[in-house]
This record gives structure tokens, sequence and C-alpha cells, in this order.
């Protein structure tokens, strides 16, 4: 239910310095970025840290704003940029190759959810969560940022600075496995 | 396929309660991007402070400059006017040069004063004492009732007009308040002088007493008062017959041939006045 204003119209608002059309802007992202960072990283004072830092570097590139994208794949992309960062800075062994990630699909047959997770929501929702904290980064972003950000493959792609295509091969893995995970433990 | 999403898995996943982030941190980020709008806007304010930020400043300055400036010259010109209360002859008011007081303007307000020779220093500071006591402002300046409005020594013998105006106005009226000269001269309107103001004024400008005769004046005052029945009557009397009345009856004696009572005067004058350097044909 976007009202009025895109969240485009509202940036240039912004960078006009009408403060109100940040804060629709804001409103209007803050659950959806904050999940994606939260899930991420899986802690909640760096997530909170990167939002904010997220956030002030929106704030900061107000002025050099160009509606060129989807204003969501220019904040998701300006996300991505700072787990990379963060990722560095945390040493942390970033994302599998995509040669990789094929091998692993290769090993992950495509199932169907369990019956009985169909019905029970809240044990198909821990599952599901847990599965997704297992996920390699990337295919884990890419699918966050299908999810929270409602970003297309080209904009998943664009956002993470990677191919049309490898953006589609993570996509795929995650959801295969996510599937698989669901379907084995019922 | 995979390019749709997996509804299913949506499904699910949109059914996990989704992490909210603290409220401490919405409000930093909105408090910030609250703070970069106002730069925003600021530029145009910034603008308008370059733009007339100085002549403002300097208005200011002046402004207030002046305005002090005008309330001290107020004031001072306030205690001033207390002395100088009428302008005179040889003494203009003091008006300011640069404080534009229309009402400041004596020979222009003042009603025109009979030309006279000027004040020796001694009267004008006389003057300047009896004006003086009492403090200042309205409320105090004056003389009071109790004190005598002019001097009772014999002043002028060469005006004998100033003394029958003074002796008129002793019993016309009682001691008169002087009124306010600052307010007067604020008020930018002085009201017209009564006669007994102006006698008062040609009393004031009266032509000098020689330093010889000025002693010898206080004295024979004193003597009035002394030999009088009454202060009123002496006053009365060494007002009325000045030295030179005085020596002009005792001419008149010797013109009727009544050498024993003008010599009697003229001995009595001489008590009076010992300091008063007789005339030629009255040795």
């Amino acid at each position: 239910m976007r009202s009025e204003a895109s969240d485009e119209d509202l940036m240039l608002r912004y960078g006009r310095g009408d403060a109100r059309a940040f804060e629709a802007l804001y409103l209007r992202h803050r659950l959806p970025l904050y999940r994606f960072l939260l899930r991420q990283v899986g802690n909640a004072a760096t997530a909170e840290e990167l939002f904010q830092d997220l956030w002030m570097r929106v704030v900061n590139s107000r002025g050099r704003y160009e509606p060129r994208a989807k204003f969501t794949s220019w904040i998701y992309a300006i996300a991505h940029n700072r787990l990379m960062d963060f990722y560095r800075a945390d040493g942390r062994a970033s994302f599998l190759s995509h040669e990789e990630s094929e091998s692993v699909l290769e090993d992950t047959p495509a199932g169907e959810i369990a019956a009985d997770l169909r019905l029970d929501r809240k044990r198909a929702v821990e599952r599901l969560l847990a599965a997704l904290g297992e996920l390699p980064d990337a295919q884990r972003e890419a699918f966050l940022l299908q999810q929270e950000g409602e970003l297309s493959i080209e904009e998943i792609a664009a956002a993470t600075g990677v191919s049309r295509e490898t953006a589609k091969s993570r996509l795929r893995y995650a959801v295969a496995k996510l599937r698989a995970r669901l379907g084995k433990e019922s | 396929m995979i390019e749709q999403r997996d509804e299913e898995l949506s499904r699910i996943y949109r059914d996990a309660e989704g992490p909210r982030p603290p409220q401490r941190v919405d409000d930093n980020i909105l408090a910030a991007s609250q703070r970069v709008a106002g730069l925003v806007r600021r530029p145009a304010a910034i603008g308008f402070a370059r733009r007339w930020g100085v002549p403002v400043a300097v208005a200011a300055t002046v402004l207030v400059t002046s305005t002090l400036a005008l309330m001290v010259y107020e004031r001072q010109s306030g205690l001033d006017a207390i002395a100088p209360q009428v302008p005179r002859a040889g003494r203009p008011a003091k008006v300011s040069p640069a404080g534009p007081k229309p009402a400041v303007a004596p020979p222009a307000v003042l009603p025109p004063i009979a030309p006279a020779p000027p004040i020796p220093p001694d009267a004008m500071r006389r003057d300047e004492v009896r004006q003086r006591p009492g403090g200042s402002g309205a409320s105090s300046g004056g003389p009071g009732p109790a004190q005598p409005a002019f001097p009772e020594v014999p002043r002028a013998p060469e005006v004998p007009r100033t003394a029958d105006a003074l002796r008129k106005r002793e019993e016309a009226k009682p001691a008169p308040v002087a009124p306010a000269p600052g307010a007067n001269i604020r008020a930018g309107a002085i009201p017209p002088q009564p006669p007994v103001p102006d006698a008062q004024r040609a009393f004031d400008v009266q032509p000098p007493i020689r330093p010889v005769q000025a002693p010898a004046a206080a004295r024979a005052a004193g003597a009035l008062r002394e030999s009088a029945t009454t202060p009123q009557s002496a006053v009365a009397d060494a007002k009325e017959r000045t030295p030179e009345k005085w020596l002009e009856d005792i001419r008149k004696l010797r013109l009727e041939g009544k050498m024993a009572e003008a010599d009697r005067e003229l001995a009595e004058f001489k008590k009076r006045y010992p300091d008063y350097r007789l005339p030629e044909d009255l040795p």
C-alpha cells in the first residue's frame, strides 16, 4: 500500500530539506532493512549499529541522490556494501563462490515442505529461520533481498554487484536448501 | 521458475515475528535527518544574515549609542538647568550644540530682558547660590517660603525702579516658588514671565556694586536690621533709602538750612556706610 509519494520522490524532497519526507521514507523501510541486517549478522547490537550507519549514509547522500534506479535497490546496495565492510573488518569468511554453491546445490535434493510443518506454522517459522541462518551469506542475502526488499533478480544483482546469473543462482540455491531443510526434518 | 517467489516459503517467512529496531535508534536517525534538513535550509538564512547582519548591527549600535548619549545629555542638562533658570545678558543659556532641543532657545522664547551691564562675578555667584539651595528638580527647586526671595542688602542705588518693584512684590505676593527649570525647558514652553520675575532679573543684572561698596552695603544692611524696631521695617527702610537717596536727602536738608539735621544725618550715614566715598559737596 505505497501511498501518494514514491520512495524516489520522498528522497528527492528530503534532499531539498523536507525532513518529513525522510520520516515517511524511514517508516516505510525501517523494519525490512532492520530484519535484513539482523538476519545477516545474527547479532542485535551489530545489526543496530549497521542499521544506524546505513541510514546515516542515506542522510548524508541526500544531495547526491539521483533516481536512476529504484530507491530500494539503492538503499539495499548501501546495506550490502556496509555488510561487506563489516565482514571484512570481522575477518569473517565471506560469500561462497559460485562454484561452491553449485556443488552444494548438487547435493541438495529438491523437496517438498513437510506436511506437518504446513499445519504447524510456528514450527515452520522456527525451522525456516534456523535454516536461513545456516545458509551461506551470499545465498541468504539473495533470499532476504527478495523477501524483505522485494527486489527482482536484476535488482538483487545490481544491489550486490554481481551478474544476473549469479544472483539468480544464489537465490535458487537458497530456496532449494530451505525447502530441503523444511522437508527433511519434519 | 525460481525467478518467481516461492510463495510457500514467503508465507512462512512472513509469519516470523519481525524484530524491530529499538526506539532510541529510531530517535537518533530521525533527529540526525532533521538536523541535516535544517542545514539544507540554512544557506538561505546564512545569506540573509550575511547580507543584513552588518548593516543591522551598525544601525543597532548607532541607535543604542545615540539613545545613551541623549539620555546622558538630558540628565546633565536637567541638572544644569537648575542654576541658569533664566538666561541673562552676558551669560547665554546652556544649550547643547548637538542636542536637537527646540525648547531650549531662550532668546526666542523668553520675554525680552532689558539690556543691562555685565554682572560681576561675585554677583553671579551669589545669584547661583541663591537658586541652588534645596537641591534640584521641580519639587525642591526655588526658594522656600521662609527664605527671602531677594537679598536684604540695598544693592542697586542706580536702579531705584528695581527696589520699588521688589517692595511691591514683597507686599503683594508671598515668596514665589521657582518653577522647575528643567521641566520648563523640556516641555518646550516657558510660561510667560510675570512682572515679578522680570524685576528679579532686573535686580540680578544691576550694574556692579563697586568692590569697596559691597561690604559697606552688607554692613549697612546689618546695621539696618539691628537698629530697626522690626526686621521688616528695617529692611523696608534700607530698601527705600539707598545711599544715594540718603545723600540726596542730606543735600536737601542743607539747602533748606537744616544744617544740624543734615550733619546728624551725614554722621548717621557715615556710621552706616563708613567706607562709602562721599561726594565732594558733602565733606
